[in-house]
């Protein structure tokens, strides 16, 4: 088994400069929840805006350049049509002329509902349906209860495809819930509240590994584990 | 303050005490790990299963769509997979359609593997591209005309120079994709390049995906693996950390599941605290 | 008249577009002119990323209003946004310099790898501790479907953990079937109810009936 590489502390006096600081930040911002508000947590964070603000500027321009301004200069004359309607976003902040700033807007709008639109429904629709109807392989191992278990394999398919028709009821808006539906949509209620409560455990998961990871960080400034 | 139990008590705690006791539950544990075996599950076996079926000089994408912040979960299974895509012979083209610091996550990946990246040549066995916006617009155009998006990589090589990319200029020579990701990229792909109308020379099968991001991917994506349109699903530090255990590489994964395991166990002990406190309040209140 | 400019002829382009990519999508191969690469949808695909790339202007500006009313208001952040003012000017100095010369300053990489990228990923993570505090105070099982949240939640908690395993195995397995079936006919729902709400309202937003992002002006 290959280990974890270790990467050596440095000894230049800035990257050590930098560990610190990075270091100082991320504690000014944890003295927020683990103290109160306080100065520190005020300068960190208009920091982050300050910095995120920048480099998101710079590396749209860079790319810009990349996929427009170049071009242009090699001869791709027609690249001016988006610039030009890009600069026409800037009519927002013009309120007597802010209708300009539709025409690119249009544009985005149409060309992300266009490609939602016509691509969405095969893997979000119908391939969902065809998955809850079509019957489990045999030996397929993400079904079983138990694996090796065709009983599982059942159990669980059966369970999909009831859950599936049980959650759908609760989301018909168009009719009341009563009478024989009524105990479908509660059933269809507890299915999506299991969903929640898995949806719940692996959000945990995710939130606590970042914190994790900042955690290990103090202990490698600290050289206390190796970086 | 008087009349007030322990359970009264417990409800009130200032909650500045558990974030303490969270973070040096978080923390504590790296300093000796302790290494609980792990189970693999099957989504993850997909995945490792995907990445042996590749070939020698078959082409794979990895897509890093996952910031500096989610590291903890998604940079331990960009690691692995690399090692495994170079053991395997594949090729690798890296780029992101949605994070900036994706320069310092490949920077990273490079340092983290010296076996690989020493043997490895930029331009023939792997490019990098680095960042583009986009998300699904991009995605789109990359399926047909990667040259419009990246005209040249980071090195400021022309893409037409790059003998990786000689023949290769969109979705029709990729095995699969490998999406690393915090949101909805890998559906990007999956719209776009697995089920869009590309055309595909030689092969006729467009490129699978396969994600390999948050944990909370483990939720949003099952219902696509299950489906077929992803191939491999590895969900977060525990997906990563199987993944390690699969590859036989060791990484940050395997070593932050023991912080995982004492805060997870931490968090379930207050829940149980709490719905007992709730229990015992509600009957004195009756 | 003078509202067709400003009402109908956006809608007609954004339907133009939208149509040009379903198009594409559908049929592109078999209609000349609409797909691959240099050809229409390509086209229009390229000039809405590059829209998007200068899109970024808006909310920097909004930004600066912002910490500009804060400064010349005197108030008590004013300090923090001339902070927030004179910092973004140096770090977008730096970034014109890089453009410019294509060489990037160290100062320009130190502030990113050592400020940017610490203070992002710390950002992102202290909403660990507020989860904790939530599930503490919030995380009850008042009725059924608060304990079945529940149940599913601990469950899966302690599959993902590797102790879970330590103390019974059945967490594992209870936990792993959550994850990989208990979960899925919610999950699943949200998908197809969600892409049916989005065909819904892609097809509202075409013909125009609506129009909240287009924002309505005398």
């Amino acid at each position: 088994m290959i280990e974890n590489i270790a990467v050596a502390y440095p000894t230049d006096p800035l990257a050590i400069a930098g560990l610190w600081t990075a270091l100082f930040l991320m504690l000014a911002i944890y003295s927020y929840p683990l103290w109160k508000e306080n100065p520190v947590y005020r300068f960190a964070e208009h920091t982050f805006v300050a910095t995120a603000l920048a480099i998101g500027i710079i590396v749209n321009l860079q790319s810009l350049m990349n996929t427009a301004v170049t071009p242009l200069m090699k001869g791709s004359f027609l690249m001016i049509i988006p610039i030009i309607l890009g600069l026409c976003m800037y009519f927002l902040l013009v309120p007597k002329q802010r209708w300009v700033s539709r025409y690119p807007i249009a544009i985005l709008v149409g060309s992300s509902l266009g490609l939602g639109i016509a691509s969405n429904p095969l893997p979000s629709i119908i391939n969902q349906i065809i998955s809850t109807v079509t019957p489990p392989k045999a030996g397929t191992a993400v079904w079983a209860m138990f694996p090796g278990s065709p009983t599982g394999d059942w159990f669980s398919f059966a369970f999909v495809a009831v859950g599936c028709v049980c959650a759908t009821t609760y989301f018909l808006l168009t009719y009341e819930h009563t009478g024989p539906v009524k105990p479908v949509t509660i059933a269809g209620r507890y299915f999506i509240m299991l969903a929640l409560g898995a949806y719940f455990g692996n959000t945990v998961l995710f939130r606590f590994s970042m914190l994790a990871e900042r955690g290990q960080y103090i202990l490698k400034v600290l050289g206390l584990v190796p970086l | 303050m008087s009349g007030q139990n322990i359970w009264d008590k417990l409800q009130n705690v200032d909650r500045r005490v558990f974030y303490w006791i969270l973070f040096i539950a978080l923390t504590v544990p790296f300093l000796s790990p302790i290494g609980l075996p792990i189970t693999v599950t099957p989504s993850t076996q997909s995945f490792y299963d995907g990445l042996k079926s590749i070939q020698p000089g078959e082409v794979v994408v990895l897509s890093i769509n996952s910031g500096v912040s989610a590291w903890g979960d998604c940079l331990p299974a960009m690691i692995a997979s690399v090692h495994k895509v170079y053991d395997q012979g594949g090729k690798l083209i890296v780029w992101s359609i949605g994070y900036t610091d994706v320069d310092i996550t490949w920077a990273k990946i490079k340092e983290k593997l010296p076996d690989v990246f020493s043997k490895w040549k930029e331009g023939e066995n792997y490019v990098y591209f680095g960042y583009c916006p986009g998300q699904e617009t991009n995605v789109a155009l990359l399926a047909t005309n990667i040259r419009a998006i990246y005209p040249k990589d980071v090195r400021g090589v022309s893409t037409d120079q790059i003998p990786l990319m000689k023949d290769i200029n969109g979705a029709n020579k990729i095995k699969f994709v490998l999406s690393s990701d915090t949101g909805d990229a890998q559906m990007y792909y999956i719209r776009q390049w697995k089920n869009g109308q590309v055309n595909y020379e030689k092969t006729g099968k467009p490129p699978t995906v396969a994600e390999m991001g948050i944990a909370m991917n483990k939720s949003g994506d099952m219902a696509y693996y299950l489906s077929g349109d992803e191939f491999g699903l590895v969900a977060g530090s525990r997906g990563a950390a199987e993944l390690e255990a699969l590859t036989g590489y060791k990484g940050d994964a395997t070593i932050t599941m023991d912080s995982i395991s004492v805060s997870h166990v931490l968090l379930v002990l207050a829940i149980i605290l709490t719905n007992i406190s709730m229990f015992a309040t509600r009957g004195k209140k009756k | 008249m003078s509202q067709i400019y400003k009402r109908e002829m956006v809608f007609i382009l954004a339907g133009v577009v939208a149509f040009v990519m379903i198009l594409d999508y559908f049929f592109g191969k078999n209609i000349p002119g609409i797909s691959g690469a240099g050809n229409l949808s390509s086209t229009l695909q390229t000039w809405a990323l590059i829209i998007q790339l200068m899109a970024i202007g808006l909310g920097a500006i909004n930004l600066i209003q912002v910490h500009y009313r804060q400064i010349s208001r005197k108030t008590n952040m004013a300090l923090y946004s001339a902070w927030f003012m004179v910092f973004f000017a140096i770090l977008l100095l730096l970034g014109f310099y890089k453009l410019a010369t294509g060489v990037e300053p160290y100062p320009y990489t130190w502030i990113f790898a050592n400020v940017y990228v610490s203070l992002g990923a710390t950002l992102y993570a202290i909403t660990g501790f507020y989860i904790f505090s939530a599930a503490y105070r919030a995380f009850r099982a008042r009725n059924i479907d608060a304990a079945i949240l529940l149940i599913g939640g601990i469950f899966v908690l302690l599959a993902n953990a590797p102790i879970g395993e330590v103390i019974w195995g059945g967490f594992p397995l209870i936990g792993n079937w959550f994850n990989n079936v208990g979960q899925v006919p919610g999950m699943r729902t949200f998908t197809v109810v969600g892409a049916l709400g989005l065909l819904a309202y892609g097809f509202r937003a075409l013909i125009g009936k609506e129009r909240g992002f287009y924002s309505e002006v005398q």
